[in-house]
């Protein structure tokens, strides 16, 4: 439901002392960058020699390029393209990867009532071209995108093919194909014996792996469109997400957003960043997506239940709505000085206070 | 809101009436740390830069003698001293490093350096070049790292292109000069040094803005290509394709920016990240002193940004051009204006919007604080018809069109930092029947197959890795 957007947060990063006596103790770290799935994917390693370490970055990001030729709508030659093009009305053999990730985003469609959709690539091409100066859509275009959208349409035949009950049907794996990628990435290091890693892809996913050393997990500061709560989660072997809808223009022209709503075929209106930890990559990816997509409430009740899963919507002006099954999960810091994250709303497990 | 006018395309084309032609030749010039250099046919390289106060004499006779062209790199409180020692010691030139992109500072001290030592070149390096890259956004330290959550963010590219196009309206006359250090933070890349991809995008990024760079030479590499170290060769001949692509055949002509959109500004600080981020999004634009903004200059634009303060006169005439068909966009400027007679067509907090005629102009209440979001709306507000250059599917490649003077072509160059070979879908304003592609990996020539689409062509590069150069004709 993503697709590759076109803008940067700004961030604002502010360097901190390191310890010296942790300095001494510990390699110096490994980080390498690359372009793949039109973000910058990064990896650092802690605590291996710099050619060992290296060399298991490069096999990592090697697997993100890799899963970028099965699943990338950019490139007429991956396996997804090809999908595309032969599996309307007739089964068709698509690679492990592929299968495996149009499995896992399935789930998510049900559970949103079909607002997350992998199958929405009509509709998000067509006000895609709206948001870069082109022509804003007609209701005929609109309608006729719609049609070709609806995830029931899409009929996997195990153990590997697939097949679209539609004509014009085109799946987009934008809002999960990150998460699978960094998860791919993460078990390449683990194998590699890298024991301290952090992937970050583009931004919107991340996974850390182990510590970093002398550290309880990595520390992230979440995406706070209010700029006032600045809240964090430390990630030990686990998964951060966040989505949120493109900003409005300031200069008055139209700003339509690159998040889609399949069930009205219009861009999501929201107000929210959300902010998602889960255990695996591929599902705080969807998550976020799909969250932001149902909104707190219903999102309180996809979430209920599910084992080491939290969420965080932030508002433009502040609220903050958490649900998190009862492990607290997020950290807010408003004025340098650490707090739970009772401290700025209501923190109701598995039901979230929408102030 | 989205009207072509014809004529603009035709002046975009032939733009530059009032503004120099620029000579396409770049010249690399490299910053060495040790004294000794293998020869200047083996590098391929003839102007090297010394630091000063020069630490080691002997160093620069020995390079000298080797047949290198040595510049002296001085700030402006040594520039006499620095031109005097190098009027003695035969030096080529002096460079003086500015402290603003506005000019030498004290400009009767240059001059009167200048008249004293005619045998010397004295070139002006622009401060504010960073190393051409495609940037992470972790920041790494010895025991974690800092890191904010967003939206997928698109890749953060740092590219020199806005201070060339700046140091160009200060300066039309001189080929812009600039430079920067190698980030050598990472322990890695401080211990092996950059790159080949890294030189080679350096050299390129100058190359396709038509400016002047010196680049550090990694003392681990220089000291490798000293000893013939096979490694160290590698990744010189790698470079050397770039240093050689560079002074190929189309380096030799004039030319003239295509740009439809003008930038008006009398000053650097409070505009500079707005204009680095046009820059960013491919907006073809060229920066002009508030004393442009005459009636027939402003007939080559469509869109017109504003950062000074307009003159009455400038006021009429910005009216005048939104009437026609233009947008104007005046930033974080106070004052009484024709148009607030109008109802406005759109308001908020951060912007007022005024359709005038057929055009329309906005004024933005505050400064350019979200510089990505801004040039992203302006392209927008600009819409489709009014885009004179477009790139598809490469979100990390910056492009500059400009038309050659002896031979009508026009000339894309395009820089890609992410050092990753992808395809690019070019979109230019005109139809045009014969494209020529060349690129420092792939040589010359391929054709590419133009697609005519409405007012525009459109043509894909298979695979342009760091630089290509695209020559189109009609």
């Amino acid at each position: 439901m993503h697709w590759r957007r076109t803008y940067p947060i700004v961030v604002f990063l502010i360097a901190s002392v390191s310890s010296p006596i942790l300095c001494a103790q510990t390699e110096p770290p490994v980080y390498k960058k690359r372009y793949i799935m039109g973000t910058v994917f990064e990896v650092v390693v802690y605590g291996l020699p710099a050619d060992r370490a290296s060399a298991a970055i490069d096999k990592a990001l090697g697997e993100a390029v890799r899963l970028d030729h099965v699943m990338s709508n950019y490139k007429d030659d991956s396996d997804l393209s090809r999908m595309n093009r032969t599996a309307h009305f007739q089964s068709t053999e698509i690679p492990p990867d592929l299968y495996r990730v149009i499995e896992e985003s399935l789930p998510y469609s049900r559970l949103s009532d079909g607002r997350f959709d992998i199958s929405v690539g009509p509709l998000v091409d067509l006000w895609k071209a709206a948001m870069q100066g082109g022509l804003m859509p007609t209701a005929e275009q609109e309608a006729r995108a719609r049609d070709c959208v609806g995830y029931q349409k899409i009929k996997l035949i195990p153990p590997n093919r697939i097949e679209f009950h539609s004509a014009c049907m085109r799946l987009d794996l934008g809002s999960i194909g990150k998460g699978y990628a960094v998860d791919g990435m993460a078990e390449i290091l683990r194998a590699q014996g890298v024991r301290s890693a952090y992937i970050n892809a583009g931004g919107s996913t991340m996974y850390g792996i182990g510590t970093p050393p002398g550290k309880k997990g990595w520390a992230v500061h979440l995406r706070d469109p209010s700029g006032s709560l600045n809240p964090e989660v430390m990630l030990t072997d686990n998964s951060l997400s966040t989505s949120e809808q493109t900003a409005g223009s300031a200069l008055g022209g139209v700003s339509p957003g690159h998040i889609v709503l399949p069930t009205t075929g219009k861009p999501l209106q929201t107000q929210y960043a959300v902010n998602v930890v889960a255990r695996s990559a591929t599902e705080s990816d969807a998550l976020s997506t799909t969250l932001l997509l149902v909104g707190p409430e219903k999102g309180a009740v996809v979430i209920k239940g599910r084992k080491d899963v939290a969420a965080m919507w932030i508002s433009k002006d502040g609220e903050r709505t958490v649900a998190d099954n009862g492990v607290q999960t997020f950290r807010e810091n408003r004025t340098g000085v650490q707090t739970d994250s009772n401290s700025a709303g209501t923190n109701i497990p598995g039901s979230p206070n929408q102030k | 809101m989205n009207r072509m006018k014809p004529r603009n395309l035709l002046w975009s084309l032939i733009f530059g009436g009032l503004l120099l032609p620029q000579l396409a030749s770049a010249t690399l010039f490299l910053r060495i740390s040790g004294s000794e250099l293998s020869a200047v046919q083996d590098m391929g390289v003839k102007n090297l830069v010394f630091g000063w106060p020069i630490p080691d004499v002997s160093a620069v006779g020995k390079v000298q003698a080797q047949g290198y062209q040595v510049f002296f790199e001085a700030p402006p409180g040594d520039l006499s001293a620095a031109a005097e020692t190098a009027e003695k010691m035969n030096i080529t030139g002096v460079i003086l490093a500015m402290e603003n992109v506005d000019g030498p500072g004290d400009n009767e001290l240059f001059r009167r350096v200048t008249s004293a030592h005619p045998r010397l070149s004295f070139l002006l390096l622009n401060p504010g070049g960073k190393e051409p890259q495609m940037r992470g956004r972790l920041v790494v330290e010895r025991n974690g790292i800092l890191q904010v959550s967003s939206p997928t963010s698109q890749p953060w590219v740092d590219t020199n292109l806005a201070l060339v196009k700046l140091a160009r309206a200060f300066r039309p006359d001189v080929t812009p000069l600039y430079s920067f250090h190698w980030d050598l933070s990472d322990a890695l890349r401080n211990k092996l040094g950059p790159a080949a991809e890294d030189y080679c995008l350096a050299i390129s990024e100058a190359n396709a803005f038509h400016a002047d760079v010196i680049v550090d030479l990694h003392e681990k590499l220089q000291q490798g290509l000293l000893g013939k170290e096979s490694s160290a060769w590698a990744v010189w001949n790698n470079v050397k394709r770039y240093i050689a692509f560079e002074h190929s055949e189309s380096a030799a002509g004039k030319l003239r920016p295509l740009a439809n959109t003008g930038v008006v500004m009398d000053t650097m600080a409070p505009s500079y990240e707005g204009l680095n981020l046009m820059a960013r999004h491919n907006i073809p634009f060229v920066v002009l002193r508030p004393g442009d903004l005459k009636p027939k200059l402003l007939e080559s634009f469509d869109a017109l940004v504003i950062f000074s303060a307009p003159s009455s006169a400038a006021v009429t005439a910005l009216g005048d051009f939104a009437m026609r068909g233009g947008i104007v966009v005046l930033v974080n400027l106070r004052g009484q204006f024709p148009w607030h007679s109008l109802e406005p067509a759109h308001k908020n907090k951060q912007a007022t919007a005024y359709d005038v005629g057929a055009g329309q102009v906005v004024e933005l209440a505050e400064p350019v604080i979200d510089p990505e979001a801004f040039s992203r709306d302006l392209r927008r507000l600009m819409g489709f018809q009014r885009m004179t250059l477009g790139l598809w599917n490469s979100l990390t490649s910056v492009a500059v069109a400009d038309l050659q003077d002896s031979n009508g072509e026009t000339i894309v160059n395009l820089v890609n930092y992410a050092l990753e070979a992808e395809p690019v879908q070019v979109q230019i304003k005109g139809h045009f029947s014969s494209i020529r592609y060349e690129s420092p990996d792939g040589g010359c020539c391929q054709y590419l197959t133009p697609v005519q689409r409405g007012p525009f062509t459109e043509f894909v590069i298979p695979a342009l890795f760091i630089q290509g150069e695209v020559h189109l004709r009609r």
